[in-house]
């Protein structure tokens, strides 16, 4: 009778399994044992047999319908990335709200920026997320103030109350190019920083109350 | 691990659509689908031997792969990962079958792969033409590949089907390689038992 180390080396013979020593062996004891020998071969011409008979892929049934049924069953399950509850960095997915972002982060930079004379603030840059919006900006040396126009802005929605932000003062940390908006009781509204374009970036915001 | 079946040159990638599909396109998993449909419903009819349930396990199979995207690290093949977890459905839906008491097998379930006359043939006598003989053959391996328990029958289809080597196969199941051994080893006899008539008549 043979050992179960025995048995695990007539498959492993046949699966390929062997060392090329071990495979040495056993071909020498193949060729002592005729029973061994023909139990191999019997094995063989099965594995053949069941690889032959048994394909790696097959044509599905109604192919079109099962991806369709897939799709189906894809439209009822929850999204892979779950939607953000309402929050109110909800208003940052919004174009028109993005552009108004821009507009005050623009404005924090026209208050750090050094102009030419005391007081006076210079636009070095606009950058508008949105293709469709075009801004313009309008200074007024008498009013000093600097307006902001945009085009194309969709109409905010009534139950958002962001219409901008108040900047007290603003502090840039040139070390890591980050520049912070205060607002009037010193809280931080904006951190503001640029991107490899030189263009502003929103980096957080705290809600308004 | 399995081979997976190459995107044609100009096709987009697997990774590139597992990507996709992880940002929640849905068409990029269709595409995924159609790649390996075929090889997945292979691997479930195998095991359980009905168009109908290969069908649906095929189904739940995407599914499953689809919900677990996000998690999918593409540290491995596509294929590869889509083929464990289309061999865990299979395996649990056959062991659920065998645990409910109605894993035996039904000589109806594979009436549509029989070729037809195959059954007219008696089984002890010679096949009239090759064509026949192999019809009657692939009928009778089928056969016997249903009547394996779910572990044997496991183990053969990764051996003999998908092509794993024994460390593969360990690393499916999960398992020792020992039991692998094992298990290939008595999977094999007991379907020599059940073809032996069949080859003694086609010597």
């Amino acid at each position: 009778m043979k050992t179960p180390s025995e048995d695990h080396d007539l498959i492993r013979w046949l699966d390929g399994e062997m060392t090329d020593a071990e495979r040495a062996r056993f071909s020498t004891r193949l060729a002592a044992d005729p029973d061994l020998k023909a139990e191999v071969e019997m094995m063989q011409r099965m594995s053949s047999d069941l690889r032959a008979h048994l394909p790696a892929e097959m044509t599905v049934p109604y192919g079109d319908f099962f991806n369709s049924q897939i799709q189906v069953r894809l439209a009822q399950e929850e999204p892979l990335i779950p939607e953000a509850r309402a929050s109110w960095l909800d208003w940052l997915r919004l174009p028109t709200l993005i552009t108004a972002t821009a507009a005050v982060a623009i404005a924090g930079f026209m208050i750090m920026q050094k102009g030419p004379a005391a007081g006076d603030s210079v636009v070095l840059s606009i950058y508008v997320p949105n293709a469709s919006v075009h801004a313009r900006t309008f200074h007024s040396d008498e009013a000093q103030a600097t307006v902001l126009m945009l085009d194309g802005v969709e109409a905010i929605p009534a139950d958002r109350k962001i219409v901008g932000y108040y900047i007290e003062r603003t502090e840039t940390d040139q070390e890591v190019a980050m520049t912070t908006l205060y607002g009037k009781s010193g809280e931080v509204v904006l951190v503001v920083s640029k991107d490899v374009r030189n263009q502003p970036r929103l980096l957080s915001a705290t809600p308004r109350g | 691990m399995p081979a997976s079946t190459a995107p044609e040159p100009g096709e987009v990638s697997d990774s590139d659509l597992v990507k996709r599909c992880q940002a929640g396109d849905t068409r990029a998993f269709d595409v995924l689908v159609s790649r390996y449909r075929g090889k997945v419903y292979a691997m479930t009819y195998h095991m359980i031997q009905n168009e109908t349930e290969a069908w649906d396990l095929s189904q739940e199979a995407f599914i499953k792969a689809w919900r677990a995207m996000p998690n999918f690290k593409l540290d491995s093949a596509f294929y590869t990962w889509l083929y464990r977890i289309t061999h865990n459905v299979t395996y649990d839906w056959l062991r659920k079958k065998k645990m409910h008491g109605d894993g035996e097998f039904d000589d109806s379930r594979t009436e549509h792969r029989v070729a037809a006359g195959a059954e007219a043939v008696p089984r002890n006598e010679p096949a009239p033409d090759i064509a026949l003989k192999n019809a009657e053959l692939g009928k009778r391996i089928n056969d016997a590949i249903a009547k394996l328990s779910p572990e044997h029958k496991q183990v053969i289809l990764l051996r003999e089907v998908e092509g794993l080597a024994y460390e593969e196969i360990a690393q499916t199941i999960p398992c020792s390689l020992g039991t692998v051994m094992s298990r290939l080893f008595y999977a094999r006899k007991k379907l020599q038992e059940m073809l032996k008539d069949a080859y003694e008549n086609a010597l």
